[in-house]
């Protein structure tokens, strides 16, 4: 076996945990805390929840709150300069992916300078960032313990990957209190977000026993937890979304993904098309092409689903991928392209800059821009 | 610039930390603050060295530092942050013509010289005070700079008082000169009359008035001319400036043997007491016995008219170190300030006239001269007057009884 590698950042997970936000950041050295959150949690009462527990703590805050869906470089850079002007010492977000992805974009200006675009790709950050604490407000998008950063580049209108350890947060405070406020349409795509990290790192040729457990695990988690939490919002079941949604997120952090997420950040970037809904689409036509590459694997997960398996791997494999076709038309998430973006026009680009995502590099079965095209295509 | 399936592994890699950094800062801070330490010692080891009293004060004018050498001067053991006018003078308000204001003012230094009569002895200040700028070239405080120049004044004095002294002795031996050849016709003429006497008696007759004129007035010449004949020689004899090769005596005998010619004078003030504090030991000095008793007659004499009606006169004779030490102390009415330094110039007196013509002490001030030692005095107006004649001493040889 090749080498592998499993990196991790301290988790802190259970209800209530945002009560130690303070406590770590003081610990991290922090004596002013840079908060990242949006609007859309200022509005469901968290922030001043954590402000609370920072100034209790004894902390300043310096908040920025200038975060939007797939977040872009000159978010980044005005959130790297305040950060420089208030002269914080700590970074905290507060959300989802976005206002994640924007503090490691912040943390990575503000440790090494220059422009984002110079840290595209892998491990092109060179020198120490400051402490990073994240805390995820969806199940969700694992970026709370990935190294993984999305960020737009907009003249360019493409997402770039920025993978790299330093961009591993210190500590990442798990707390399923936080999905009391998030509503179905959040709660469905960030869950597939997730559901979808799991099946591609699990597939993925750098996947290996530490991630795969988490990987199936996360899978089992969400096909069972998720139609019930929509039903009854129980505790239990929001607190078993979040630990999928961790463990999706570590497996994925390990082993990497594929082509949906080639797809979805091509598509992100370009017609700004919110990340959770690319993957009901297109996760099972992906599934379907990488099939032959992995009939065994893909088979593994099938049995997941399915709670047993079938005759054959394939048979196991396909019913596997049928059923999670089904389950997203139950949950009432998009089926179709044509429903969440305008037109095909820009199918050949969207393809050709999906191509060059690092995330393709892990795919099962090589693809080329015309692959993609023909399952996007396939997908309209 | 598309990563690899190993670029995403990234063995080589990991979490950065600034573990690095901070013990390469921590190792750059000790190095710091050794240095720092060092050039503080420095620094501090330059103003130790300094002998003069320095100070820094803030525009306010108080004390922000002194150095060690403050404490010598002044009582105050915390002078931080008091008034520089309260802790340097003594006084509530700020100084006039203080240096301090001035540099305060024009950012230039300044300086002046002031006695400060508070302690017992009084000290003699020269004051300098240099601006301390700030990173934009203000004055943000002034250096002060206190030296105790009392030593230096006092030789500056001396050393005024020796050149016009030696400048007054060539004068009055120039003077003695000049008065000496018409002196010496006038008395030689006054001789001849007082030869021609015999030859006028005979042609007038010895009752005839006009001889009795002749004859009276011929004498008060020749007394006259002798009187002056004394005074040129004075004159002469402080004005001398040749070496002297006197013989060896003992200073202790000397003074026993003077004052017991005074003894008779003495006795006469009856309210006069006179003490004798006398080495037990001999103190061999090298000079003219009588010239020697002279200074020590005129000294004893001049005591006596200080303290009449009524006082004490102390005279003292002893070794000290390499120096022989005649001192004549008295409870008089003692020396005003401004007559301190014209205390040893021919003619002057403060005597009432025709009490005395004021040729004593200067002739005193020749004759020690001569001798290689000085005569110095110190008076407060009404505390009386100590008259202090130091000799150098001669080393008796072994064996050599004086």
């Amino acid at each position: 076996m090749d080498i592998r590698k499993f990196s991790l950042p301290e988790i802190i997970f259970g209800h209530g945990s945002i009560r130690y936000a303070g406590s770590y950041a003081l610990q991290l050295g922090g004596k002013r805390v840079f908060l990242v959150s949006d609007q859309g949690l200022e509005r469901s009462g968290w922030v001043d929840r954590l402000l609370a527990v920072l100034e209790a703590a004894g902390l300043e805050t310096i908040y920025f709150d200038q975060v939007y869906s797939n977040p872009r470089d000159i978010h980044i850079e005005a959130g790297a300069e305040l950060y420089r002007e208030s002269q914080a010492d700590v970074i905290l977000a507060l959300g989802g992916g976005s206002p994640m992805d924007t503090a490691k974009g912040i943390a990575a200006l503000a440790g090494c300078g220059g422009r984002i675009h110079d840290y595209e790709g892998a491990n092109r950050i060179s020198r120490p960032l400051p402490p990073l604490i994240l805390l995820p407000s969806t199940a969700g998008s694992g970026s709370d313990v990935s190294q993984f950063a999305i960020i737009t580049d907009t003249a360019r209108r493409v997402k770039m990957s920025i993978i790299s350890r330093s961009l591993t947060p210190n500590v990442s405070i798990i707390d399923p209190d936080l999905l009391d406020t998030v509503d179905d349409h959040l709660l469905i795509t960030s869950a597939v977000d997730a559901l979808a990290h799991a099946v591609e790192s699990y597939l993925s040729p750098l996947a290996h026993a530490l991630t795969e457990t988490q990987a199936l695990t996360a899978i089992r988690l969400i096909t069972r937890h998720l139609p019930r939490a929509l039903r009854s919002r129980d505790p239990d079941d929001m607190e078993q979304l979040s630990l999928a949604s961790t463990a999706a997120g570590i497996s994925f952090s390990n082993a990497s993904l594929g082509a949906c997420h080639a797809i979805a950040h091509s598509l992100g970037g370009f017609f700004d098309t919110p990340h959770g809904e690319v993957h009901p689409v297109v996760l099972p036509h992906v599934m379907r092409f990488n099939l032959p590459a992995c009939t065994a694997r893909m088979a593994d997960i099938g049995e997941v689903i399915l709670g047993g398996r079938l005759a054959t791997d394939a048979a196991t494999a396909t019913a596997g991928i049928a059923w999670l076709e089904e389950f997203f038309a139950n949950l009432g998430a998009a089926s179709r392209l044509s429903h969440i973006i305008p037109h095909t026009d820009d199918f050949a680009q969207i393809c050709h800059m999906a191509a060059q995502d690092a995330c393709l590099l892990t795919n099962p079965r090589p693809a080329t821009a015309a692959d993609l095209l023909a399952i996007c295509t396939e997908a309209w | 610039m598309t990563p690899s399936l190993m670029d995403i592994v990234g063995p080589e890699y990991t979490k950065l930390g600034f573990f690095r950094d901070v013990q390469d800062k921590m190792a750059q801070l000790h190095a710091y603050t050794e240095e720092l330490e060092r050039k503080k010692q420095e620094i501090q080891s330059i103003l130790d060295g300094i002998v003069d009293v320095l100070a820094v004060i803030t525009p306010d004018l108080c004390i922000q530092y002194v150095n060690p050498v403050f404490f010598r001067y002044f009582d105050d053991p915390n002078p931080g942050g008091k008034r520089c006018h309260e802790v340097f003078r003594g006084s509530a308000e700020p100084c006039a013509g203080c240096p301090v204001q001035t540099t305060l003012a024009t950012g230039r230094p300044d300086r002046l010289t002031y006695l400060d009569r508070r302690g017992e002895r009084t000290i003699h200040f020269e004051l300098v005070s240099a601006p301390i700028r700030d990173e934009h070239g203000n004055t943000r405080a002034v250096l002060l700079t206190k030296r105790d120049i009392t030593l230096e004044k006092e030789y500056q004095a001396k050393y005024y008082q020796a050149e016009k002294m030696a400048t007054i002795g060539l004068l009055a031996a120039g003077v003695a000169h000049e008065i000496n050849n018409p002196l010496a016709s006038i008395s030689g003429f006054a001789e001849a009359l007082r030869r021609r006497l015999p030859q006028l008696r005979q042609r007038l007759g010895e009752t005839d008035p006009l001889v009795q004129d002749f004859n009276e007035y011929i004498g008060i010449i020749s007394e006259e001319c002798a009187r002056c004949r004394d005074i040129v020689l004075g004159l002469l004899s402080f004005s001398r400036q040749r070496a002297y090769a006197g013989q060896r005596l003992d200073l202790v005998q000397l003074v026993r043997d003077t004052l017991k010619i005074l003894a008779h004078k003495i006795k006469e003030a009856p309210g006069v007491q006179l003490i004798q504090d006398l080495s037990p030991t001999a103190v061999p000095v090298c000079g003219d016995p009588s010239e020697l008793k002279q200074v020590l007659v005129n000294l004893v004499l001049n005591a006596m008219d200080a303290v009449l009606p009524q006082g004490t006169i102390t005279v003292r004779a002893h070794a000290h170190g390499k120096d022989a030490f005649l001192i004549v102390e008295d409870t008089g009415h003692g020396i005003a300030p401004e007559h301190m330094d014209k205390l040893f110039l021919p003619f002057f007196s403060t005597k009432t006239q025709g009490h005395s013509i004021g040729i004593g002490l200067s002739i005193c001030y020749g004759i020690i001269q001569q001798h290689g030692g000085e005569i110095t005095v110190c008076s407060e107006p009404g505390q009386g007057a100590t008259f202090r004649v130091r000799l150098p001493l001669e080393h008796p040889t072994s064996g050599e009884n004086l």
